[in-house]
């Protein structure tokens, strides 16, 4: 059994900083063997933390991806069928009855193990994500809900195969479909928010320890001001980390205007979101270190490289 | 701070914070959950009411909207500090709970100012007619039921009940166009089929095992289509009265070409129809007996929240269209009409509104029914005559 500071302590050494409600969230999942069901905006790292959990609990992660048309077979299992062609071909007028010819083909050998098959079949509970469960259709959540119930698979031609540990299942969703009842029943639920300016300084600071306290920061405080913008998509943790990396890799030691527009692309993604930014200069005044106004044309003029260090590499 | 508990013990406590999340806050939480949060509790400890609330979170609150509301109701539970501001009111009574005198009391007191000999509809559900007035009548008062149905007379109103008519060919052809522009969207899901696009190795191979490994019978996989399923809900109130016609003949043209279709009428109650737009679409006309579904006041929230228990788990689905044709003049309860709009856009591919004022130029819905169900609505638009279906049908985009 692990508690909830254990939790929290691993996480930060794999520099992943969760908050008491997340580890007690994490805690329950483990100790009641429940699914976890994450929400939360894009970017807040609700992949990542099941990546951390398996490194933190020292066992395998096993992704299952989802996606509009994912049919319970590619989840489970599928048969080597050019493969059990290829031996039925071989071992054409080999002798044998059909029925001990069947048996061979479908042999374990033959059998290509997808996610759900494999987690069930681990020695060691693993972590199993099934990531951005609300991509796939009502179909396969109803199958997800047999299989996350009763940890056993059955393949017609070889029989029931049982969970020899259950595996620690988390499952994410961005909310482009409402799951269903049944699915949320059977799972805890956690709905991870933007982390707060001080959490975000941490989660920085654990990421990128080359980063100075001041430009952590910094960083925040423009995430969270343009949060509050009306973005098309609110630039989540992952996208502060890169833009962390990018300054840090620019040598970049503070945070103005012209180190902002260049680095835009980091955070911004979208091109409506970029306008919208230009088109309120002062929204980011109060963070930047020069309140300075642009140069008409949009581009202020002495570009500065960050005092005599590398400039950006130019081809 | 001084903690005071309603009850002496834990699970008492606990069981007694789950009645509230379940009856005033509308969580599911069943017995399964009420163990996990026991167990919950011994795992993370009573250490604080931190502690206690991080807890309970996960395992009682299911979505996003529970776990915002989820703190409040703590608060007010353990710390007895008051919700000042309810997510929503504790007033609905679940199926079962109405008691039989308070039911035959309503029942009396509506039937006096009836035209007497009025036959019921045969397919009404038993307990059905109750559940609508009690949840106006805030359960407690008849007397307050009598009052929502004194204000408006139910004999002026039962001769401008229309028939039900089949639906003519212009009717038909829009509403064809309707099915057909739902129906596009394909399933993703390949299947077995005897024609398909993809080959199936699978059962190619399976069935060759029978003929030596030779392949005789090759197999294939196709993408079927979803079958839409259409929801028609008429608002038959007085305000109504004037553009009910249009909303019927759409219900008779959608149940022609997709017999699945449903229909149910409603003013201060809801009925079901969907036997008398079948005949309709027959070809046989239907004269409605509707009673306290057609010709009064608006309860909208309370009637979808009746179609929802009633009828709910049954016809909804994602393949499930919910036309609503009401002008959104309400007087009945906001917040039972937000929380049923919202479980009705939920649990379908879209909700239409058909709203007659909205053809009226510089139409605005600022009407309060009409703004609380906007954000769950994917379309709001007139559909007075064919044409109108036609412009709805190509403007409709389905989840």
């Amino acid at each position: 059994m692990i508690d909830r500071d254990a939790i929290r302590d691993r996480f930060r050494e794999h520099g992943f900083i969760v908050s008491d409600q997340f580890a007690t969230a994490l805690q329950l999942m483990v100790a009641l063997a429940k699914p976890l069901l994450l929400e939360g905006p894009a970017g807040v790292g609700k992949t990542e933390s099941a990546k951390v959990l398996a490194e933190a609990l020292g066992t395998r992660l096993i992704r299952l991806q989802c996606y509009e048309g994912l049919d319970a077979l590619t989840a489970l299992y599928e048969w080597n069928y050019p493969r059990q062609m290829l031996r039925i071909r071989m071992t054409e007028g080999a002798g044998g009855s059909i029925k001990e010819r069947e048996a061979e083909i479908f042999g374990e050998e033959f059998l290509l193990k997808r996610p759900l098959l494999e987690a069930i079949m681990q020695d060691e509970a693993p972590v199993l994500l099934i990531d951005e469960v609300d991509r796939a259709d009502e179909a396969f959540e109803a199958f997800l809900l047999e299989v996350l119930a009763e940890w056993q698979v059955t393949v017609p031609e070889l029989g029931t195969i049982r969970a020899r540990r259950t595996p620690y299942v988390i499952l994410t969703s961005n909310r482009t479909r409402e799951l269903s009842d049944a699915l949320r029943r059977r799972c805890l639920f956690f709905w991870i928010p933007y982390p707060s300016l001080q959490e975000e300084i941490a989660i920085l600071h654990a990421r990128i320890p080359d980063l100075s306290a001041r430009l952590a920061e910094k960083i925040a405080e423009s995430m969270q001001v343009l949060r509050g913008l009306p973005l098309q998509k609110a630039p989540g943790v992952a996208e502060a980390l890169d833009w962390a990396r990018a300054l840090v890799s620019l040598h970049r030691d503070h945070l103005d205007r012209t180190t902002l527009e260049q680095t835009l692309a980091c955070v911004l993604k979208v091109r409506e979101d970029q306008l919208l930014l230009e088109s309120q200069p002062d929204a980011l005044g109060a963070v930047l270190d020069d309140a300075r106004p642009l140069e008409p044309g949009g581009r202020s003029l002495d570009t500065d490289f960050g005092r005599g260090s590398v400039s950006t590499p130019r081809r | 701070m001084t903690v005071t508990y309603p009850f002496a013990s834990l699970p008492e406590n606990l069981a007694a914070f789950c009645a509230l999340l379940r009856s005033a806050y509308r969580f599911r939480i069943g017995p399964g959950e009420l163990q996990d949060a026991a167990r919950a509790l011994t795992i993370a400890g009573l250490g604080s009411e931190q502690a206690v609330r991080d807890a309970l979170r996960p395992v009682l609150a299911g979505r996003l909207e529970e776990a915002q509301v989820f703190d409040r109701a703590f608060d007010r539970f353990v710390l007895g500090r008051p919700d000042l501001r309810p997510e929503l009111p504790a007033r609905t009574i679940p199926p079962g709970h109405e008691s039989p005198p308070r039911d035959t009391e309503v029942r009396t007191s509506g039937e006096t100012g009836e035209r007497p000999g009025t036959p019921d509809v045969a397919d009404d559900e038993p307990g059905t007619r109750s559940g609508a007035v009690h949840e106006v009548a805030d359960a407690e008062s008849p007397q307050a039921a009598t009052l929502v149905r004194s204000s408006y007379s139910p004999l002026e109103s039962e001769g401008a009940v229309p028939d039900l008519e089949p639906a003519d060919r212009e009717w038909r052809a829009a509403a064809a166009v309707l099915v057909d522009r739902v129906r596009a969207r394909l399933s993703r899901r390949w299947r077995p089929a005897r024609h398909g696009q993809r080959f199936d190795f699978r059962r190619t191979l399976r069935s060759s095992l029978h003929t030596g490994g030779d392949v005789v019978t090759p197999r294939w996989r196709a993408r079927r289509r979803r079958e839409p399923r259409f929801v028609v809900l008429v608002d038959g109130s007085r305000s109504m009265g004037a553009y009910a016609r249009p909303p019927l003949q759409i219900a008779v043209a959608l149940t022609t070409v997709s017999p699945d279709t449903e229909t149910f009428t409603f003013s201060t109650e809801l009925r079901r129809v969907t036997h008398d737009a079948r005949r309709a679409a027959a070809g046989e006309r239907r004269p409605l007996q509707l009673r306290y579904a057609w010709g009064g006041g608006t309860t909208i929230g309370v009637c979808l929240d009746e179609f929802l228990r009633r009828a709910g788990e049954r016809v909804l689905g994602r393949q499930t269209v919910v036309i609503i044709a009401s002008d959104g003049l309400d007087v009945g309860d906001t917040d039972l009409l937000r929380v049923s709009m919202e479980t009705l856009a939920r649990h379908s591919a879209a909700v239409m509104w058909l709203n007659p004022l909205a053809a009226t130029a510089g139409y605005e819905p600022t009407a309060r029914g009409m703004q609380l169900a906007r954000p769950f609505v994917a379309l709001l638009a007139a559909a007075n005559d064919p044409a109108g279906l036609l412009k709805v049908a190509h403007a409709l985009r389905v989840r």
